[in-house]
């Protein structure tokens, strides 16, 4: 079994890598804080203040445009670094480099994306041979989630293991193991992403499916 | 082409607040910006900068923080400020 390092404390996992497809855009919320987590189209993932700096409209609801994300609400268009390239109402200007986006540090490891406030040293730790499985959302605290799943763990089977690896809840049954990484979007909520280890065949990730539905569901209840 | 002029607001302004707002906005702007004169009532301030820049930090000022509420806003080109 793969042993995971001690996360840097302030690497946060907010989705699965592999939801954020190339050319998308999807806000996310991290202890209220509303981000977007953007993939350009050649595979690059930001993750930046979800606020177009013109009017404040959320960036997530904008348009991938190679390696550019450019607001619905007036077309401006942001590059990598979070400055504004383009004014559509102003084609002929040369944007200052002053108007740009609130950016945070990103990271993508062990099948997440990781957010960190911008200039945070290190990185999240990166385990190989992970598959995504799914991230469910709770109208649950965090901490409460976490330590339901830990006491569950998975459901049926009596050789059902839970214990915690660095940032991460491993739950393990019979030969089937889930890591599971959280976040918090607010105070009575949680974001579970789960992946399953090894290579999972189709109906391995089937079954990993049913019996987490069933743990979560015992944390809801 | 940068050009320079004189905005003169008036209304309900915390000197404080619109103060802060017009740096912030100046800043993100790219926008050299000299206060002339600020109080309760009025806030004079000389841009200098690329027209729709200016425009844009004219529509934000008139727009201003929520503490404070701008009644009418005077542009004029050039530097010299303006006597009311």
């Amino acid at each position: 079994m793969t042993e995971i390092s001690t996360l840097p404390p302030q690497w946060t996992p907010i989705a699965l890598a592999r939801d954020i497809a190339p050319g998308t855009a999807a806000g996310a919320v991290l202890d209220g804080a509303e981000i977007v987590v953007w993939r350009d189209t050649a595979g690059h993932v930001r993750a930046w203040e979800d606020r177009c700096p013109h009017r404040g409209m959320k960036l997530s609801f904008g348009f991938v445009r190679g390696d550019r994300i450019a607001c619905l609400y007036h077309g401006w268009e942001y590059d990598g670094s979070a400055t504004c390239r383009y004014i559509p109402a102003h084609p002929d200007l040369a944007v200052p480099a002053t108007i740009r986006a609130g950016r945070h540090a990103v990271a993508e490891a062990s099948g997440l994306v990781w957010v960190a406030p911008e200039g945070t040293a290190g990185l999240p730790p990166d385990m190989p041979g992970l598959t995504p499985l799914r991230s469910l959302f709770l109208d649950v605290p965090a901490a409460i989630a976490m330590a339901r799943l830990a006491e569950g763990g998975l459901p049926g089977g009596g050789d059902a293991s839970a214990r915690h690896a660095g940032p991460f809840l491993r739950l393990a049954q019979g030969g089937l193991s889930v890591l599971v990484a959280h976040h918090a979007p607010g105070p009575g909520s949680c974001a579970l992403h789960l992946l399953v280890e090894g290579d999972a065949a189709p109906a391995a990730l089937v079954a990993a499916t049913a019996c987490f539905r069933d743990a979560v569901e015992g944390v809801e209840a | 082409m940068d050009i320079t002029v004189t905005l003169d607001f008036t209304g309900h302004l915390r000197p404080d607040s619109f103060r802060a707002f017009a740096a912030h906005r100046a800043a993100r702007l790219s926008l050299d910006c000299t206060v002339l004169r600020q109080d309760r009532r009025q806030a004079t301030f000389r841009l200098r900068g690329p027209e729709v820049l200016v425009d844009a930090f004219e529509m934000a000022m008139s727009l201003g923080p929520a503490d404070c509420l701008v009644l009418a806003v005077r542009r004029e080109p050039g530097d010299e400020g303006m006597e009311r």
